[in-house]
């Protein structure tokens, strides 16, 4: 049975661009246009993986991240971050949120926009196979 | 009322990262989330004859501004706060407004105006169009005087010139949340020559004792609130007396309340609070009335 993958990404054209990999390789695509309906779309639509960006309206990928992560019922949902934000900053965002919420683990995968498709793929097949 | 959540509208041009770091000690009140909006003007990229819509124009504009809040946003994200982003293709105030109602901000920060006297006179400036329609703070930030530096902390040392309105008493309201932030509060009420009930020396003693027993009494109350505040009273002008009070104090921005007039009113009289805050050297923080 095909799997099911959260796209949360603010910009269309990423959107576009991810959607069209994903069907393209089999999987099932799901979008989100910001953090907060990304939370609301992974709690009502159970994915497999969850491809998120950084900076977005409405909830940023960072926060959303921790969300997940800090959450026993999705602490195990697969997370690949894709963003422009450099991984330099969003480790020490979260190092910063730690002092008052403590820690959390690391992105298995942090992608930096632009990637080529094959690496997104390869990125998937890591995850969910 | 606490400042959580502020709404940074740039051009780039007039409203850069060192507006935006000045602005940072209002963490200290609790300030942890800052949305960027970046608004293309629709004429930028709109259809020109022989050449349709631009297309390209619009993807490189946005490719921009979509870089330079990577950028601030990193530095942001670092310091442990929460920021989000809108790049849209569309008229400014309308694109604010929208932008306000989907993040709910406690405070605007807005360049200058950019419109000219002509243009302001027809169609209202970008400032008046807002602190009509909206219902929270707006600052009208600027660089002051011809160097364009950027004053490192604006709640330094604030003036706040009240009317005694209610929408100074939301200013009021707003700035006794911020003890750990604002330095010294310059607090001044300026008694218009109209309201001078006659030229004699007694009445007009009468009134400035008046003025200045109200403004003691707010200046307690600010320091009650853990701020210290200084009292002035000045005759005259008001739009004059402020703009002289800001210098003489070093004011590091002029705090006012919006003008209750109604809109034709505005439009063709002005308004105290628009013409300092289009015109003058100062930063301006401008509270709309509470009613």
């Amino acid at each position: 049975m095909s799997k099911k993958v959260l796209v949360v990404d603010d910009d269309p054209d990423v959107r576009s661009f991810v959607v069209t990999v994903l069907e393209e390789n089999g999987y099932i695509p799901l979008v989100a246009h910001d953090g907060v309906e990304g939370l609301e779309k992974i709690q009502a639509d159970q994915p497999d993986l969850v491809i998120l960006d950084v900076l977005m309206p409405r909830g940023s990928g960072i926060r959303l991240y921790r969300h997940l992560k800090t959450d026993e019922a999705l602490k195990d949902l697969p997370v690949i971050m894709f963003t422009g934000i450099a991984l330099r900053s969003f480790l020490k965002s979260q190092k910063a949120l730690e002092e008052f919420n403590g820690e959390v683990p690391k992105p298995d995968i942090y992608l930096e926009k632009p990637v080529e498709p094959e690496e997104l793929v390869r990125a998937i097949e890591t995850k969910i196979g | 009322m606490e400042i959580k959540k502020l709404l940074f509208v740039t051009k780039f041009e007039e409203l850069c990262y060192d507006a935006l770091n000045s602005l940072l000690s209002l963490r200290q009140a609790n300030l942890d989330h800052v949305v960027f909006l970046n608004v293309i003007e629709r004429d930028k990229v709109a259809m020109k004859r022989g050449s349709g819509y631009l297309k390209e124009e619009e993807v490189k504009l946005k490719e921009t501004a979509n870089i330079r809040f990577i950028d601030w946003a990193e530095n942001l994200f670092e310091l442990g706060m929460e920021v989000g982003a809108y790049i849209e293709v569309s008229s400014l105030i309308s694109e604010i407004l929208r932008v306000i109602e989907k993040e709910k901000p406690d405070l605007v920060v807005i360049g200058r105006s950019h419109k000219g006297t002509l243009e302001q006179l027809y169609s209202r400036s970008d400032i008046t169009d807002l602190t009509r329609r909206v219902k929270i703070p707006i600052l009208v930030f600027k660089h002051m005087l011809e160097d364009k530096v950027v004053p490192e902390e604006i709640f330094r040392r604030p003036l706040l010139a009240t009317s005694w309105s209610s929408s100074s008493e939301a200013a009021v309201n707003c700035l006794k949340g911020l003890s750990g932030v604002i330095g010294q509060l310059h607090v001044m009420h300026v008694v218009s020559e109209k309201d001078l009930k006659s030229s004699d020396t007694h009445e007009v003693q009468k009134v400035r004792k008046y003025e200045r027993k109200r403004l003691d009494d707010l200046c307690d109350a600010f320091e009650e609130a853990g701020i210290d505040a200084r009292p002035h009273v000045y005759v005259g002008d008001p739009e004059k007396e402020i703009l002289k009070a800001a210098k003489e104090y070093q004011a590091s921005m002029v705090i006012l309340g919006t003008s209750e007039r109604n809109a034709m009113l505005e439009r063709w009289m002005g308004s105290i609070s628009r013409n300092i805050a289009d015109k003058s050297v100062y930063p301006c923080l401008l509270f709309p009335s509470e009613k």
